[in-house]
């Protein structure tokens, strides 16, 4: 099948036809796995399969069904796993994007979890000990997938399926992925020691930038890795573990004393997982978390990169997993392993402190120990006689934002230099997720059903749109400045808003809320000005143009009262945006802030994105059955699962079961 | 320099059951601690910060 075909039939191209009944696939349906590979295109995999390059996804295809699939709006993994697990649209679960904003503040804020601190403390001493312990809440509304399998006692493990962050209570296997936080309840904030002052003194956030100091024989001695704020004492400060570092230029090796272990590493090397105790109250409780040591420069300058402090799986200072004992086994049986969920360090290559073959060595780390993990759960699965297996990868989705830049010519932080080296990397990417498909069907028994999947699909991201920008020049958004002279942010300007005369507002990575009354704290928007005023924001949206080269940079404006269940649409943005091909939003609209221009170059290596509009993006679906829709959609995995295993009834999800 | 506080007789009986209920020592510890936690709300710039730094891990925003 040619690709335009391949586009035009929607993507299915299956070895029968892909309308059969499912009665002429797998008879005994009492297993099935899903490989959830975040960020395989579509159109990538077509045009590498074609090339004979993805061997067992073509074999796969061959064997059952390989079609596009409809992601969610907006396709942002978050949202799109959300509906996966419930089966449903986001109105039902209440995930619009990787940031919301604060109705009362107008803040943006992360959309996966609330943390409660904890109250009604007791003093003793200095210490102050809580009577009520804080809890973290996960905002992923809505009854799993796993759930109703749990109710007909099929079993389920779940490994890191984004949107599952703080573990929903269930007796299934079920360990967080996308959306863990590290031990500070930060994305991941890496530390770097580096005797280049420059570089020390960069201006960055989050910052970690330490300039090291060695004495006249080569230590560092005064190193310190920061924890998390210590809650139990007044004021409470970051706790902090103290390192030393005994550098050996000759042999280009060094020696780390960190919480009473000695780490001997060489140049360019990791170490293995360091755990590290925070004190608390000394002697009676800490926190324990983990990181890796990264010895990047020892010879021309001291450089010690240090991961953002993981929390442990074998001694999880929040829970990690159900049942909770669940991550210890993992970690006991394959060894310590990232628990953040998003655990390349896409920042410190963002932030020039990794160059690309230092990402590239992270991130196929990262991969490998994926590889490890899978390898002792698929086992686990093959010797059961029945049950489901969940496995979730995430190198695809992390390489293809971070690589984008080194295959696409035309963008505009295109790398000659970094492309002639790295440039197949993107693909490799592709090569080494189908190696692990092929270790799966060389093993597999034939009456075991196997999808993989996706979220969403790629695509480059070469020009940032400030959308604030547009509503202050259209006069939606009051701020208290004739001009923008210079960024306005929400977190360091905010007497500038005028909130009380401000119509419409950004925050998100795709959202754009009105400041309805009622709502927002400050809301001016009466219910009856609602629609007209979504319809006319709509239709200016449609006609913004790029000034540099006349090209609409929003292909499409979802006003999601239309879209969307009504259950939790309170926290939608009221209209989201889909991006055109090549655009998205600016880092600073996504947090609020509006800069003196629309549209700017994104000079960042974070250089392939998705939070576009769906239609650009779709997501990837193999398998080794035929399905009886021609364009099948995110939301119809879980009620095609639970059909599956013979369950019919799912009222709380509204896909459709493929089968 | 220490302030005399009134309580109305509803309020004083409901501070006795929380005393007992979560076994704080004395009527200053209680209130000693609601004014910490009502203290703790209003530093926002704190707050401001703490959410700053959340997300500016996130990737997608660099």
């Amino acid at each position: 099948m040619k690709r335009r075909d391949f586009i035009k039939s929607a993507g299915t191209i299956a070895a029968a036809s892909p309308f059969m009944n499912f009665g002429a696939g797998i008879k005994n349906k009492k297993k099935m796995l899903i490989l959830g590979f975040d960020g395989m295109d579509p159109l990538i995999a077509y045009d590498m399969i074609q090339r004979g390059e993805l061997p067992n996804l073509k074999k796969l295809a061959q064997s059952g069904v390989f079609s596009m699939m409809r992601t969610t709006i907006p396709p942002q993994s978050p949202v799109a796993w959300g509906s996966f697990i419930t089966g449903a649209d986001p109105g039902k679960y209440g995930l619009f994007d990787f940031v919301h904003r604060d109705p009362e503040s107008y803040f943006p804020i992360t959309s996966g979890a609330e943390t409660i601190p904890a109250s009604l403390n007791i003093k003793i001493g200095k210490y102050k000990i809580p009577l009520k312990p804080g809890k973290i809440i996960p905002k992923r509304e809505g009854k799993a997938f796993w759930d109703y399998l749990e109710e007909k006692d099929i079993e389920a493990t779940i490994f890191k399926i984004p949107s599952n962050y703080p573990p929903s209570k269930s007796k299934q296997r079920t360990i967080a992925g996308m959306g863990t936080p590290d031990i500070h309840g930060t994305y991941g904030i890496y530390t770097l020691y580096t005797s280049d002052e420059e570089e020390a003194m960069k201006d960055i956030t989050p910052n970690n930038l330490f300039y090291a100091y060695l004495d006249e024989e080569n230590v560092l001695q005064d190193g310190e890795i920061l924890g998390p704020v210590n809650d139990l004492v007044e004021n409470g400060e970051k706790t902090k573990v103290f390192f030393k570092v005994f550098v050996d230029k000759k042999n280009k090796t060094a020696r780390i004393d960190v919480d009473g272990k000695e780490i001997l590493i060489a140049e360019k090397e990791y170490s293995d997982w360091v755990e590290i105790d925070f004190p608390l109250i000394k002697g009676i409780s800490n926190i324990t978390g983990m990181v890796k040591f990264f010895m990047m420069d020892i010879e021309k300058s001291f450089r010690l990169y240090i991961s953002p402090v993981h929390i442990s799986p074998k001694n999880p200072a929040v829970e990690l997993s159900t049942p909770p004992d669940y991550a210890k086994e993992l970690a006991e049986k394959g060894g310590l392993f990232h628990t953040i969920g998003l655990p390349a360090d896409t920042k410190a290559l963002s932030q020039n402190t990794f160059g690309v073959e230092e990402f590239l060595t992270q991130s196929v780390s990262v991969f490998d120990e994926s590889k490890k993990l899978f390898g002792i759960e698929y086992e686990r699965f093959l010797n059961k006689k029945s049950g489901f297996l969940f496995f979730y990868f995430g190198s695809l989705d992390q390489g293809q934002h971070m690589l984008w830049a080194l295959t696409d010519k035309d963008h505009p932080y295109y790398h000659p230099e970094e492309a002639k080296r790295f440039g197949y990397m993107k693909d490799e990417l592709y090569r080494m997720h189908d190696r692990i498909l092929g270790d799966v069907l060389n093993t597999m028994p034939k009456d075991t059903g196997l999808i993989v999947m996706s979220d969403h699909g790629f695509g480059t991201f070469r020009r940032k749109v400030n959308l604030n920008t547009f509503l202050f020049n259209e006069g939606y958004l009051k701020l208290g400045v004739k001009e923008i002279d210079t960024e306005i942010s929400l977190f360091d300007d905010y007497s500038e808003y005028d909130w009380g005369n401000t119509k419409a507002y950004a925050v998100g990575l795709n959202g754009l809320y009105l400041n309805m009354k009622g709502r927002e704290s400050q809301g001016i928007v009466t219910k009856g000005e609602r629609r007209k005023l979504l319809e006319e924001i709509q239709g200016k949206i449609l006609q913004i143009k790029d000034p540099e080269n006349g090209m609409y940079v929003i292909s499409e404006a979802f006003i999601t009262e239309d879209h969307f269940s009504p259950d939790f649409l309170i926290r939608s943005p009221d209209i989201i945006l889909g991006f055109n091909r090549g655009y998205r939003s600016s880092d600073s609209s996504a947090l609020g802030g509006a800069t003196r221009e629309m549209v700017t170059n994104n000079m960042n290596w974070w250089a392939g994105d998705h939070c576009i509009n769906p239609r650009h993006v779709p997501a990837s679906f193999f398998s080794n059955f035929p399905i009886n829709k021609k364009i099948p959609s995110i939301k119809d995995m879980a009620p095609t699962i639970l059909k599956y295993f013979g369950i019919n009834e799912t009222p709380t999800m509204n896909g459709d079961s493929l089968i | 320099m220490a302030k005399k506080v009134k309580l109305s007789n509803e309020n004083s009986q409901k501070a006795d059951e929380i005393i007992a209920f979560h076994g704080y020592s004395s009527l200053e510890e209680l209130i000693g601690n609601l004014i910490d936690s009502e203290y703790e709300k209003i530093k926002s710039d704190d707050d401001k910060d703490e959410q700053a730094e959340k997300l500016s891990g996130l990737g997608y925003i660099s």
